[in-house]
């Protein structure tokens, strides 16, 4: 194992890149993703399901304020992360940021799923992180995440049972399928590290993401996530009926998965290199309407920082 | 039972789903908790949009919990208000949403603006609470007991809501003179929760005469007025000028009913106020959107998410 990157003082520019990298894609995913589950509080089907889902928001909420609060130790603020941040800056994978459609609940519990699978792979490459808080930290969020994902098949497995619901589950695949790739997608480098210029879209850095596994900050490539992913998340929705748009299979019909993305399968916006839907623009207006209003210059904790 | 026995039993908690009690009894009460049931969803539904607006993780946290308290609320009180065996909660639900049902004056108003969230969080809720509290000694069991949760609940969301108060007055120029502004539009709606005087309610006396109601309005008016003027001035709030608020030597207040708007508190009241019709329809358009999901799961009622008709506790 890589030596421990605990003391932030201590950590060289590849290091401090890598690390930021990652926090980065942690957080933004789950702030933008609880974002926009929050569309459904007081929308949802019924009282439970609007509970349940308000739940898994707050958990989503107070996950990706976990990941930035690591941030800290390199020296950026809430302010910096979320309010003060240009948007292109944000490092979330674009299935995240989609709006929902009024009323469209199969894409709200299948997007779940196909989130909730993928964060399962990646808080499980983190248990053994070197950077310790990071570690600690992945414990307590586990816990909450498997929760969702039962939530999110329950759902699944009484919607695909019906005619209206299971096509109504076959539309949201084939839409949201390509942007569920993008969850593996390498990252561009954040602004101002390396050689990174301003210019947007910014090259991505495969480097960058090298650097995050041979640091030993994650024990798993992205591809190699991906690969389990697919291994997981075809076979089930497969069971439900449904067809997949792409399925990964080695072979026909062969229990092998291999993570191979091109580009045809990708949609334009892939998030992870800086490019983004235009809804994505409109949402961090809103949530930094108040913000800008006030002219605020900070931001206000209520709670205790996260231990 | 009949009406004199329930008016003479009627005392804190002293009914349940077991009394057979007089249809006029389950009917009052049925009327009076899905109000406050309705209220619950509609303040929930004002308050939303801010949850993305918050100016901070944490305050997006507890507006986000906030809503979802409310819900909660709505979910334990329509529950109280089926054990009456007068209406379903689908009943219920499907009324809100075609108009019929009623709510709370204040959740009819649109709210715009981040300053305007303590005038609902603090102000509203503080002025619920005071009813509330009362209502722990309603003469309808399931109703008291939903009252005991809420209130600790809510507890929690007037103390955010002066929090944000709070910060915004002690904030910039700017933030502070939006903020009187907010107050100043919404105050005299504040005054209107309690309703009418008491000379002028309609259902206050049958319903205080079973226990139901445990304080008329204007017992509950002064008590907010003679708690929460002085925090408002603590914070720096101005008290507008009208409507006119006297106090009186024995130190109860007296508002001058002349000041208020009661033709727009009785169109409200009828769901006839225009801004107010938005917000209903707005949840109306929601629940319709969702309704393929209703159906899809009928008949499918034990699973996650799903609900059966609440058997009577």
């Amino acid at each position: 194992m890589a030596a421990s990157l605990e003391n932030p003082d201590e950590l060289d520019e590849r290091e401090r890149t890598a690390l930021k990298t990652l926090l980065k894609r942690l957080a933004d995913d789950e702030f933008v993703l609880a974002e926009r589950y929050t569309e459904w509080q007081v929308r949802a089907p019924s009282l439970e399901s609007d509970l349940a889902l308000a739940n898994n928001a707050q958990d989503e909420l107070g996950h990706a304020r976990l990941w930035y609060d690591v941030l800290g130790d390199v020296g950026l603020e809430e302010r910096d992360l979320v309010y003060e941040r240009d948007p292109g800056d944000f490092r979330h994978s674009t299935l995240v940021e989609l709006p929902f459609e009024e009323g469209d609940w199969a894409d709200a519990v299948l997007r779940s799923y196909l989130y909730d699978v993928a964060e399962d792979l990646r808080l499980e490459a983190l248990v053994d992180s070197t950077h310790p808080k990071i570690a600690d930290r992945v414990g307590k969020i586990r816990s909450e995440e498997e929760y969702h994902l039962e939530h999110a098949q329950n759902w699944l497995e009484r919607l695909a049972d019906g005619g209206e619901g299971r096509e109504r589950l076959q539309d949201a695949l084939d839409r949201l399928f390509p942007y569920a790739f993008t969850l593996f997608e390498p990252c561009a480098p954040p602004r101002g590290a390396n050689e990174a210029s301003g210019d947007e879209p910014r090259a991505v850095d495969p480097d960058v993401e090298d650097d995050i596994v041979d640091l030993g900050l994650r024990d798993a490539t992205l591809e190699e996530m991906g690969e389990e992913w697919l291994s997981i998340v075809v076979p089930y929705l497969e069971s439900l009926d449904l067809e997949l748009p792409v399925d990964g299979r080695a072979d026909d019909g062969a229990d092998e998965f291999e993570f191979e993305v091109t580009e045809a399968m990708l949609p334009e916006e892939r998030g992870r290199d800086g490019t983004h839907t235009d809804a994505w623009f409109d949402l961090y207006d809103e949530f930094t309407h108040t913000y800008r209003e006030l002219e605020r210059t900070e931001t206000t904790r209520i709670m205790d920082k996260p231990e | 039972m009949d009406l004199e026995t329930a008016k003479e039993r009627a005392g804190p908690r002293e009914f349940s789903p077991a009394d057979d009690l007089p249809e006029e009894y389950r009917k009052a009460a049925t009327r009076m908790i899905e109000f406050h049931a309705n209220s619950e969803i509609m303040g929930a539904y004002l308050e939303r949009p801010f949850i993305r607006q918050a100016p901070s993780i944490d305050r997006k946290l507890a507006f986000s919990a906030k809503v979802q308290d409310e819900i909660g609320h709505g979910q334990l009180l329509y529950r109280a208000a089926e054990s009456l065996g007068v209406k379903t909660r689908e009943e219920m639900l499907d009324d809100l949403a075609n108009g019929d049902g009623k709510f709370l004056n204040c959740f009819h108003y649109p709210m715009e603006s981040w300053v305007e969230t303590p005038m609902i969080a603090f102000f509203v809720d503080g002025a619920a609470m005071r009813r509330q509290a009362t209502l722990r000694r309603t003469s309808w069991e399931p109703y008291a007991h939903a009252m005991d949760k809420v209130c600790f609940e809510e507890g929690f969301h007037v103390k955010h809501g002066e929090d944000i108060l709070a910060e915004l007055m002690s904030g910039s120029k700017k933030e502070q003179q939006l903020t009187q502004e907010a107050f100043e539009e919404w105050w005299p709606r504040i005054i209107q929760f309690f309703g009418p005087t008491d000379d002028k309610s309609t259902h206050h006396d049958f319903a205080a005469s079973v226990g139901l109601k445990q304080q008329s309005n204007d017992q509950l008016r002064n008590a907010f007025l003679d708690q929460y003027i002085p925090k408002a001035r603590k914070y720096g709030l101005e008290i507008p000028d009208e409507p006119r608020i006297r106090e009186r030597d024995d130190g109860t207040y007296e508002v001058e009913e002349d000041d208020l708007d009661w033709d727009e508190f009785f169109t409200i009241a009828k769901n006839d106020y225009e801004p107010g019709l938005d917000q209903i329809n707005g949840r109306k358009a929601a629940q319709e959107a969702v309704q393929w999901v209703r159906d899809t799961i009928e008949g499918d009622a034990s699973a996650a998410g799903g609900h059966a008709p609440q058997a009577a506790d």
